[in-house]
C-alpha cells in the first residue's frame, strides 16, 4: 500500500485527496461508535455491577474457608413427569399453540413492483405441517407402559445410565422388576456429579460390573471398560462403593448373587 | 461476562442436585396405592381397629418421603382384600395408575387381632408379589398400631434400597408440662408420649444410645451439671462418675463411647469417656468455650462441635483424636451441629447475619462436609434449633418457636413436609433414636 501510494503521487494527487475524502464519514462513525461503547462499559461497570458488592457469588472470606451460597432456596420440587396434561413439564405432551400475529387492520401492504419476492402463500391452520418432534430428553415417561423390561436406564442430572442383570435363572429382571428399580434408585442418589470434572462436558461410556449377595451387599466392583475422563470413573466407582447394601435379594429368589453390570454415559 | 455469569448459575444449579442426591432424597419416586384393609370376618371390633390401622399404615407410608403416594379418591370402587380379589387393570392404568399396591384385611377372633397384608408390583403381572405378611397379636389399639408400623417399615424397607423405616424408632425430648423440665419420650409421629425422668430440676440434653437401651442426659443436682444415665433396662438412673465443674451435652459414638463438655480443669472443653464413664480424656483446650460434641454417626471417627474461641459460636469439625481441626461455619452464629447417618452432612441452626440490626434469624441449614457447600431447611418461621437427624437420613426432627412457644417438629431432610409433633407444655431438644 505504501509502495504504491509513493509511486503514484504525482500522477494521482486528486485521486488521493477524494479518497482521502470518502474515508472521513467511516472515521467518523467509528469514533462514535467507539465512545458509545466505552461509555456503555463505564455504565455498566459502574451501575450494574455496584449493586452486587464485591463478595457477590464468592462465599465468605473467613480464614479456614470459605462457605459457598447453594441457593436461597431449599431443595426444589422433584421434577415428576406426570400424565396430567394440565400439571406436565414434559415437552412431549403438551405443546403451546403458536402466537397469533396480529396485524393492525388498515396498514395495506404497498405493492412493490420490482420486488421479486413472492408473498407467501397463507396456510390455513387445518392445513400445518405437523411440528417436528422435540428431541428426546433421556427421560422414561414416568407411571406409562407395562412391567420394565431390561436394558434398565436411568437419569441422573444430565448423566444417563443402564443397567443389566444376570440371574440364575435369566430372568430375574422381568420377574423382580422392582427389585431392579430400587437398585437404580440407590444409584442415582448416590452418585455425586459433583465429584466429576466440572471442566467436563462429555465422556466416553463408563461400564462397571459388581455382584449383589443375598443380603444384598454389592461386591466384587469392576471397572470393565473406563471411559477417557479419570474423575467419572472414580465418581462411577465411589457411587457403588458407598452403598452398604440394596437390601436383600426376593426370598423366593433361589440364586446366591445376582451380577449387575452398569454403564452411563456423562453429559453436561 | 455474560459467560461469566451463566457459569455461576451453572454451577448453582447442578450443586442442588447433588444435595438431593446425597440425602436419599429427590430421586423418582415410587408410586404406591394404599388401599384400606378389609374386615375378614364379622367382629364388631373391626371398625375402629380398622380405621386405626388404616391411617397409621397411610400415614407412615406418606412420611417416609420415598413414595408417591396415589390419593384415594383415585381408587377403584372394589378395593381388594385378598390376592384373588386384585383386578390389576383397574389399579395399573389411569387413574391410580400405581405401580405398587398395598392391601390386605384384618379380623378379630376370641380377643386376638389377625392381619394379613400384600405388596404387590402391579405392573408385573406375571409375577406381581412383593411381599405377603401376616401378624397376630392381642386386639387393642396399641396393638394394631405396631402392626401398622411392622408393615410399613417392610415395605419401606423392600422399595427404599434396604433402608430400614423409622416407623418404629423413639424421640426423646425436654418437656416443662409437669412444672420441671424433665427428659420424655414418644413414637417418632408424636403418639405415645411418655415421662422418662422424674427428678424434679433441670434435665437437658437427652441422648440414647445407638442400642437404645441407655439415655445419657445432663442434669442440674447438688454438685452443679453432671452426665447423668437412664437404663431402659433397669428402668432407672444407674450410676455414672461425677466430673465436677459442669459437664453438659452428651454425645454417643457407634461403638457407644460418650464425648460431652466439661468445665473441669477451668474452661469447657471436649472430653471423651468410655461408656462406663471411665477413661477420661480432654480432645480441645484453650478458653473455649467448646461445646455440643456430635460424633460421625457412620465412621465414628470424626467429632463436630461448636467453640466460641474467635468470639460468636461457630460449627468445627476434628478427628475424634482431637487432631485435624477444621472450621466450618465463616460468619454468624452457628449452633446444635448433629451429623448425618450416611456421614456425608451436618445439620445445624445459624444464624447467618449477627448484631445489631441485622434481620437475621435461626435457621436450620444443611450443610456437606466435604465441600462446605450449604443450603437452608427453614425460612421465616420464627427460631429452630436442635435438629437431629432420623436413622433413615431422610428425616431430621427439631425445635421451633413458629407457633409462639417451643414445640418438636419433623420434616423431610429437604426442608418439607413440616409436621407438628407435640403441643402441651414447652418441649424442646428433640433426640431420634439410633434405630
Amino acid at each position: 500500500m505504501a509502495a504504491s501510494t509513493d509511486t503514484g503521487i504525482g500522477m494521482y494527487d486528486a485521486d488521493i485527496y477524494s479518497e482521502h475524502a470518502q474515508l472521513r464519514r467511516p472515521l467518523a462513525w467509528s469514533f462514535g461508535l467507539h465512545v458509545a461503547f466505552a461509555a456503555f462499559v463505564v455504565l455498566y461497570a459502574t451501575y450494574i455491577q455496584g449493586f452486587r458488592g464485591s463478595g457477590w457469588g464468592s462465599g465468605g472470606t473467613g480464614d479456614a474457608m470459605g462457605a459457598t451460597l447453594v441457593s436461597s432456596v431449599p431443595l426444589p420440587a422433584n421434577p415428576e413427569p406426570t400424565t396430567n396434561v394440565l400439571a406436565t413439564e414434559s415437552k412431549g405432551l403438551s405443546k403451546s399453540q403458536p402466537a397469533v400475529e396480529e396485524k393492525e387492520p388498515d396498514a395495506i401492504p404497498i405493492p412493490d413492483k420490482n420486488t421479486k419476492v413472492k408473498p407467501k402463500p397463507v396456510i390455513s391452520a387445518t392445513k400445518r405441517k405437523a411440528e417436528p418432534e422435540p428431541p428426546e430428553t433421556n427421560q422414561i415417561p414416568y407411571g406409562e407402559g407395562g412391567p420394565v423390561s431390561g436394558p434398565y436406564t436411568m437419569t441422573a442430572g444430565g448423566a444417563k445410565g443402564g443397567f443389566g442383570f444376570t440371574g440364575s435363572g435369566g430372568d430375574f429382571g422381568s420377574r423382580y422388576a422392582w427389585y431392579v428399580e430400587a437398585v437404580q434408585r440407590k444409584v442415582t442418589e448416590n452418585w455425586l456429579k459433583y465429584e466429576v470434572d466440572p471442566g467436563i462436558r462429555e465422556a466416553s461410556r463408563v461400564y462397571l460390573t459388581f455382584d449383589i449377595g443375598r443380603d444384598g451387599h454389592p461386591s466384587n466392583i469392576q471397572m470393565e471398560q473406563p471411559s477417557n475422563v479419570p474423575s467419572l470413573n472414580q465418581s462411577a466407582l465411589r457411587a457403588l462403593q458407598r452403598i452398604d447394601t440394596f437390601g436383600p435379594l426376593p426370598s423366593d429368589y433361589s440364586g446366591s448373587k445376582v451380577s449387575v453390570e452398569f454403564w452411563f454415559d456423562y453429559k453436561r | 461476562m455474560v459467560v461469566a455469569l451463566l457459569a455461576v448459575f451453572t454451577a448453582i444449579s447442578s450443586a442442588q442436585d447433588w444435595i438431593r442426591t446425597g440425602t436419599g432424597l429427590g430421586v423418582e419416586r415410587v408410586r404406591l396405592a394404599a388401599a384400606d384393609f378389609k374386615a375378614s370376618n364379622s367382629d364388631p371390633n373391626n371398625v375402629n381397629l380398622l380405621k386405626t390401622f388404616n391411617d397409621v399404615l397411610w400415614n407412615d407410608l406418606d412420611n417416609a418421603g420415598i413414595f408417591d403416594l396415589v390419593s384415594k379418591s383415585f381408587y377403584p370402587l372394589q378395593e381388594p382384600g385378598q390376592p384373588s380379589e386384585i383386578n390389576f387393570s383397574a389399579w395399573n392404568s389411569p387413574p391410580p395408575n400405581t405401580s405398587m399396591l398395598a392391601f390386605g384385611n384384618l379380623g378379630v377372633a376370641g380377643g386376638k387381632v389377625t392381619v394379613q397384608g400384600w405388596l404387590y408390583d402391579v405392573k408385573n403381572e406375571k409375577s406381581p408379589q412383593v411381599l405377603g405378611k401376616q401378624y397376630s397379636d392381642n386386639a387393642t389399639s396399641d396393638a394394631v398400631r405396631v402392626i401398622a408400623h411392622r408393615f410399613a417399615d417392610e415395605i419401606i424397607f423392600r422399595l427404599g434400597g434396604g433402608v430400614n423405616g423409622i416407623a418404629e424408632t423413639k424421640i426423646y425430648f425436654v418437656s416443662e408440662r409437669t412444672g420441671h423440665k424433665e427428659i420424655w419420650m414418644m413414637d417418632y409421629d408424636g403418639a405415645n408420649q411418655q415421662q422418662v425422668t422424674h427428678l424434679g430440676s433441670i434435665s437437658l440434653s437427652p441422648r440414647i444410645s445407638p442400642d437404645g437401651s441407655r439415655l445419657a442426659f445432663s442434669a442440674i443436682n447438688k454438685g452443679g451439671w453432671e452426665i447423668m444415665m437412664y437404663s431402659f433396662d433397669l428402668n432407672r438412673i444407674v450410676a455414672f462418675p461425677r466430673f465436677g465443674g459442669m459437664n453438659l451435652s452428651p454425645s454417643w459414638s457407634p461403638d457407644g463411647k460418650i464425648a460431652f463438655s466439661s468445665s473441669r480443669n477451668g474452661y469447657p472443653n471436649i472430653f471423651v469417656v468410655d461408656p462406663s464413664g471411665g477413661n477420661s480424656h480432654r480432645l480441645t483446650e484453650g478458653k473455649g468455650p467448646d461445646v455440643s460434641p456430635s460424633w460421625n454417626r457412620k465412621t465414628g471417627s470424626q467429632i463436630a462441635f461448636v467453640s466460641g474461641r474467635t468470639g460468636l459460636p461457630q460449627i468445627y469439625t476434628m478427628e475424634s483424636d482431637g487432631t485435624n481441626l477444621q472450621r466450618l461455619t465463616d460468619q454468624g452464629y452457628a449452633v446444635s451441629p448433629n451429623w448425618s447417618p450416611n456421614g456425608q452432612f451436618l445439620t445445624l441452626s445459624w444464624m447467618r447475619k449477627y448484631g445489631g440490626g441485622e434481620p437475621g434469624s435461626n435457621d436450620l441449614y444443611l450443610m456437606d462436609i466435604a465441600s462446605k457447600q450449604w443450603v437452608q431447611l427453614t425460612h421465616d418461621a420464627g427460631r429452630n434449633d436442635f435438629p437431629c437427624w432420623s436413622p433413615d437420613g431422610r428425616h431430621i426432627v427439631f425445635q421451633s418457636h413458629r407457633t409462639g412457644s417451643d414445640q418438636i417438629f419433623s420434616m423431610l431432610a429437604d426442608g418439607t413436609n413440616v409436621k407438628q409433633l407435640t403441643f402441651k407444655g414447652a418441649n424442646t431438644q428433640p433426640n431420634w433414636s439410633w434405630k
